[in-house]
Order: structure tokens, then sequence, then C-alpha cells
């Protein structure tokens, strides 16, 4: 039963969500309504719920045993109750004041300023550093070594113009040649892609309401 | 000497090929940081995608509103937020309704920031009532909810059940804007400004359901993935990378000024493009010189 129920949950609930994109009565499109606006988010609630478990546990387990850089997992954890108690309690601008208080002196630290001075200064750094990262692996790797490589080279080359206004100044057309090859031939190449993906979406998700694919379950049988 | 020349031209190619990473880094940090400090002008010119964007937006009957979903995260905010803050000055510059909604968590502090922005600029020139821009009057920061599929869904039924208070703790039942935004009716394009694959949702569900144009902002290396929607004509228009932010600006800047709307604002997509010819420039640059360096070896290994 403990696996039959779940495959038996899956099949019901994946016929029906193709149903109602067929049967257009009340009854099925009731019932679809009630599926998606109140049972998906209390589903959606309890995820919430198992991920923060998830994540604490996770990190529990690797300053017990003492794993490596187990002192970081310590900053996750105080990071994640700080920034929760103030953006439950400490509001979320200064205009707008919640339970607790969240300015000293002039020092503010409401969600807003913890993410305009925190989380964006930290992900944009991440971000920028791929910019150094392709420049090195560009001079090293990307090598005209046959017909494909050198088209794609070239190919390279023509979007990158493209893509800086001041090579309209030298070359008038080339703008309009880089949009060419993403409107055209890189259409051309993703539709094929995509298909593919497409069709082997459905396969799957065909084989997983029929209860033939149950990787899902946690593998095995 | 003639063997000698050979000896140390081979050893100038090969020490080429081995060049320590760190020089890479040191150029590619010069090439960024010299043209943000010191820029040098560039007057972007609208590409397709974008013109066909602007003009939508700019003629789509008054009654309909402008809906931003803000679904990026802080690491593409440099490419991706000035399209945020170019549309918010359109919309606002032409006296659109404006909704903000965010599909990730990540999308509310960074909505907050563009609107906070453009709310400041417009109103430090209001001189009536009319001219500023008022929360909940001429847009509405519903925020975020989950699940996806609910929300994108629910919005097109009526938008108050998805959202029954607004990203500040307002009832939205009772915002003015309400009575005009119910559902996609009433929406005349929603442009979801994106670092994933958000917009293609937006096509599935609030396009494929309820017939909702959608606009959409992506990084530059998405762009390619989104040609085909364009092509198709599910997407109204594109915005691009850096480049699209900059020939939104742009298109704004001219708007505006036609509109006699001539105070300075800061178009960061713009001001950005000095950087980004440079670094442009630069790693072709680099693969040129690689490429040279491994024909010159692989010779004369042959």
């Amino acid at each position: 039963m403990k696996r039959k129920l779940p495959l038996i949950i899956v099949l019901v609930t994946g016929i029906f969500g193709v149903l109602t994109y067929i049967i257009p009565h009340p009854i099925i499109q009731d019932t679809d309504a009630v599926f998606r606006n109140d049972i998906l988010r209390v589903i959606g609630a309890f995820s919430i719920v198992l991920g923060i478990g998830s994540i604490l546990r996770h990190h529990f387990i690797k300053i017990k045993r003492k794993a490596e850089h187990w002192g970081y997992s310590w900053i996750t954890v105080v990071a994640l109750f700080v920034s929760a108690i103030i953006g439950l309690f400490g509001g979320i601008d200064p205009t707008r004041p919640g339970l607790l208080p969240t300015q000293v002196g002039g020092f503010s630290f409401h969600i807003q300023s913890l993410f305009t001075g925190l989380i964006v200064p930290l992900g944009s750094t991440m971000f920028a550093l791929l910019a150094f990262f392709m420049a090195s692996a560009a001079y090293r790797a990307f090598r005209a070594r046959n017909l494909e490589a050198t088209l794609l080279l070239v190919s390279a080359f023509i979007l990158m113009l493209g893509a800086v206004p001041l090579t309209r100044m030298i070359v008038r057309e080339l703008p309009s040649f880089a949009e060419w090859i993403l409107a055209v031939p890189n259409t051309a190449a993703k539709r094929g892609i995509g298909f593919g993906i497409s069709l082997g979406i459905l396969a799957t998700s065909l084989k997983i309401i029929l209860g033939i694919e149950r990787g899902w379950l946690g593998g095995g049988e | 000497m003639a063997a000698s020349g050979s000896a140390g031209r081979k050893g100038f190619w090969e020490r080429l090929q081995r060049i320590d990473r760190r020089w890479i880094y040191l150029v590619i940090w010069l090439v960024v940081m010299v043209p943000l400090i010191k820029p040098f002008p560039i007057k972007p010119v609208a590409s397709p995608p974008v013109q066909q964007m602007f003009s939508y937006i700019d003629s789509m009957p008054e009654d309909k509103a402008l809906i931003i979903s803000v679904d990026y995260s802080p690491d593409t905010q440099a490419e991706l937020h000035p399209m945020t803050l170019a549309l918010l000055r359109h919309a606002f510059a032409t006296d659109r309704r404006v909704g903000l909604v965010a599909t990730t968590v990540y999308g509310l502090g960074l909505g907050e920031d563009a609107l906070r922005e453009v709310k400041r600029e417009f109103d430090s020139v209001a001189t009536r009532h009319e001219d500023s821009v008022i929360s909940g009057e001429d847009f509405i920061f519903w925020g975020w909810t989950t699940p996806l599929l609910t929300m994108m869904l629910g919005m097109g039924e009526r938008i108050t059940n998805v959202f029954p208070v607004d990203y500040y703790g307002a009832r939205t039942e009772s915002l003015p804007m309400t009575r005009h935004v119910k559902n996609y009716n009433d929406v005349g394009i929603l442009v979801s400004v994106a670092g994933s694959s958000m917009p293609i949702s937006w096509v599935a569900y609030a396009q494929t359901q309820f017939g909702l144009r959608i606009g959409c902002g992506t990084t530059a290396v998405s762009a390619a993935d989104y040609y085909t929607y364009l092509n198709s004509g599910q997407f109204t228009g594109m915005l691009a990378g850096m480049r699209g932010a900059a020939e939104y600006e742009q298109l704004t800047r001219e708007k505006m000024d036609r509109l006699g709307m001539t105070w300075r604002v800061r178009n960061r997509g713009t001001e950005a493009m000095s950087s980004q010819t440079a670094a442009h420039i630069a790693i072709i640059l680099f693969i040129v010189v690689g490429n040279i360096g491994y024909f010159a070896t692989r010779r004369r290994k042959s």
C-alpha cells in the first residue's frame, strides 16, 4: 500500500488533469478550481516546511559531525532565523514598521535593507565572476579546429559584435545580420530541439501517470 | 641564427597559449571598469523585437493595464533591472496602470526597489496629485504567492482571489485600481522579466488559457531560446540583455522628451553599454590571439 497509494493518486490526478481540458462540465471545472486554488496551495505550504526542515537537518548534521567547512553551516542557520524573524516581525520597510524595531540610529536592518545590502551584492558578485571565467575559457578553448567549430566561432563573433551599438557605425548591416542569425537558423534548430524535448516530456508524463516510470518513488522495487 | 629565431618564436607562441589566467582577468577587469568610470557616448538604436514591445505598450488601449512580472534574482539584476525601470517609466509617463507581481521571493525585493526608484523620480517633479505616482491608484504591487500554477491561472479569473492583500498589506479589494483591473481581460500585456524560463510558463498558462499578450525581458544568453516564441507571435516583443534594456531606455527617453518630461534619470542599461562594448571587443581579441597561437603552434608541430 505504501507504494500503491502514491501510484493511484498520480494515476487519478494525472487523468483528471487531462480531462479538465476536454470536458467543460461544471462538476469537472469546479473540482479543478478547488484542486488548483486550495489543495495545491496547501501542498505548496507544506513544501516550504519540508524545505526549511531539510536545510536545517542538513546543516545540523554537518555541524554535529564537524564535516568540512562546518563553520559556514552555523552562518546559514543563524542567517535563516535572523532574516525570518526580521521578515515576520520587523516589517518590510522603514515607513511601515512591524512589531520589532528595525532601526538603530541611522542604521536600518528591515528586510528590504537586508536584501539590498546583502543578497543583491552577493548574487551580483557571483554572476559577475562568470565574465572572467568566460573570457579565460574563450581564450583557451575556443579554437577553429574544424568546419563546425569555425562556423560557431564566426557566428559568435557576429553576435557579440551585433550586440554592441558601436559596431553599427562600422558595419551598418551587422546588427541586422546578427538578428537574422538568431531569428532564422537559430530558430530552426531550436524548434527541432523543442519538438524532441516536448515529445520526451509527453512520453515521460504518460509513463509516470500509468505507473511505468517509478523513479520518483525513490528508486528500486 | 635562423634556428634560434625560430625557437624564440616557437617559445613565444607556446608561452602565449599558456598565459596565466590572472592576466586575462586583469584585462577584463580593466575593460569593464574604465568605461564605467569614464563612459564613451553610445546611442542605442532599437532592434525590431524591442521596437515591437515599445510600440505595443505605447499604443495599447488606455484602459488596459501593464503587468510586469519580476521573475529574476540579484545575479541577473545588472542586465534585467534596467528593463523593469524603463518599463515602469514608460508606463507612468503614458498614464498606464501598472501591476507588479513576483514569481520568486527574490523578485519581491527587486520589484520594491524598482518601484521606489521610479516613484521617487516622478514624485520629485510632480506639482499636482495627478502627476505623482500613488500605490493602489497608479500601481499595485501584488507581491508573491505560491504555487505558480495557482497564481498564473487564478489571476485570469480574479486577481483579488489570488492576492487578497498587496505587498504592503493593504486589502486589494479596497484599492481604487482594482475597480479597473479585475483579471487578464483588463490587462493589455504582461511582460515577464526573467533570468529563467518563466516567460514560457506565462505563455503556457496565461496566454494559452486566457489569450493574454506576453512580452519578455531576458538575459542575452537566454535570448536565443526565445526567438521561436517571438517568431510565432507568442511574444509580442522581447528585450534581450543589456542591449535590449539600453534600447528600451532610449525609446522611453525619447518619448518622455516628447511629452515634456525632461528631468534627468539614470539609464543604467545605456551607461553599461560602453563597458559591454569594450568587454566584447576584448573577448573577441582574446579569441583571435588564442587562435593565431593555436595555428602557429600546430604548423610548427606538423
